[in-house]
């Protein structure tokens, strides 16, 4: 008669909720359990965003435990993935891309990235290799030797986009591109940062709660 | 006959040579942007997620263009006010290069914790970027 009264949970790496909202577990969560707790647990409040939580608040699973045993003792909790998930509180208007912070990133890695590629040239003295280097293969020296210059600039060209795998990628979800990798590893370290950091702070606020208790 | 043969050849070769050389010299010139972790922290900047296309096309545009620049001779001739413009970008660009190199080695963290300097991380941080400041400006305009 009795079934067995276990709710699966995993939470999800990283929410953004808006300032001033209910965080649920629905949203932190992805649940499995008996279908006419799932709706009710879904709703379950976990966290009210105030505003001295400043911009990042993690829930670990010891609350979200915590909570359920609260709404329903003797449920069992049965947990897979990451023991907390990161909640990010940005108002719907910061998530968007910065329109002018963009267009002068842009500009700064146009300029850079041209001045970095001539500095180097400058450096090993690019136009007295190519010249050696023509007048190696053919046996005649030239001032522009055009035969060299236009297939090396090609070949600079390609060679990025081979870097960057834009080249033989047919879709997104072939292999990803190092720069995404790269850009996701960046985002895990400061997740991982974050992280540690607002476990501190809670280990730092429960110590002085004790102490004054 | 065989001349011009060898003539056709030879200049295929310098072709090869060319388009393999500018191979390495494109993904190497990448590999070390992406090394130096500059994109992810404009990424962040600019809160641009997913659209690593973007970050890329301005890389492969300016390195391009400022390389057929420099080898073709393209002369722009344009008033000298628009000067200010690679000025300001390339000086930023060199500033977080030299700062993202100093990260990459690790140098700051180290030093501040073998002196015990962390609550001082912000003041050195300040030096470090007003040396390279002052210095600049007395390398140019001084000693130039």
């Amino acid at each position: 008669m009795e079934k067995p009264s276990v709710v699966y949970v995993r939470l999800r790496r990283r929410v953004v909720v808006q300032p001033g909202a209910v965080v649920t577990l629905g949203q932190v969560a992805r649940l499995v359990t008996r279908s006419d707790w799932e709706r009710q647990l879904k709703e379950m409040p976990l966290h009210r965003v105030r505003p001295e939580d400043g911009s990042m608040v993690v829930i670990d699973m010891l609350q979200i435990v915590k909570a359920v045993h609260e709404w329903l003792p003797g449920l069992t909790v049965e947990t897979f993935g990451e023991p907390h998930v990161l909640v990010e509180i940005a108002p719907a208007a910061g998530r968007k891309p910065r329109l002018v912070m963009l267009v002068l990133a842009w500009l700064l890695l146009f300029f850079g990235s041209g001045m970095a590629l001539m500095n180097f040239h400058a450096d090993v003295n690019m136009p007295h290799v190519q010249y050696r280097i023509t007048e190696l293969i053919t046996g005649k020296a030239e001032r522009h030797p055009w035969l060299f210059q236009i297939p090396y600039s090609l070949g600079v060209g390609l060679g990025m986009l081979l870097f960057f795998n834009r080249l033989f990628r047919k879709r997104r979800s072939d292999d990803p591109n190092p720069l995404e990798v790269e850009m996701f590893t960046y985002q895990e370290n400061v997740n991982h940062y974050i992280i540690t950091e607002e476990y501190r702070k809670k280990h730092d606020e429960e110590e002085t709660r004790d102490r004054g208790g | 006959m065989g001349d011009g043969l060898t003539d056709v050849l030879s200049h295929l070769l310098l072709a090869v040579v060319g388009l393999s050389g500018g191979f390495t010299v494109g993904s190497a010139f990448v590999a070390l942007l992406i090394v130096l972790d500059l994109i992810p922290r404009l990424v962040q900047l600019t809160r641009a997620h997913r659209r690593s296309g973007l970050f890329e096309s301005a890389i492969v545009f300016g390195a391009l263009f400022w390389m057929c620049a420099d080898l073709y001779d393209w002369r722009m001739g344009w008033p000298s006010g628009w000067l200010l413009m690679p000025a300001v970008f390339q000086g930023v660009f060199v500033g977080m290069f030299a700062a993202a190199l100093t990260e990459v080695l690790n140098v700051i963290p180290i030093v501040s914790e073998r002196l015990s300097l962390k609550p001082y991380l912000f003041s050195l941080l300040l030096a470090l970027a007003l040396g390279k400041v002052a210095g600049s400006l007395v390398d140019w305009l001084w000693f130039r």
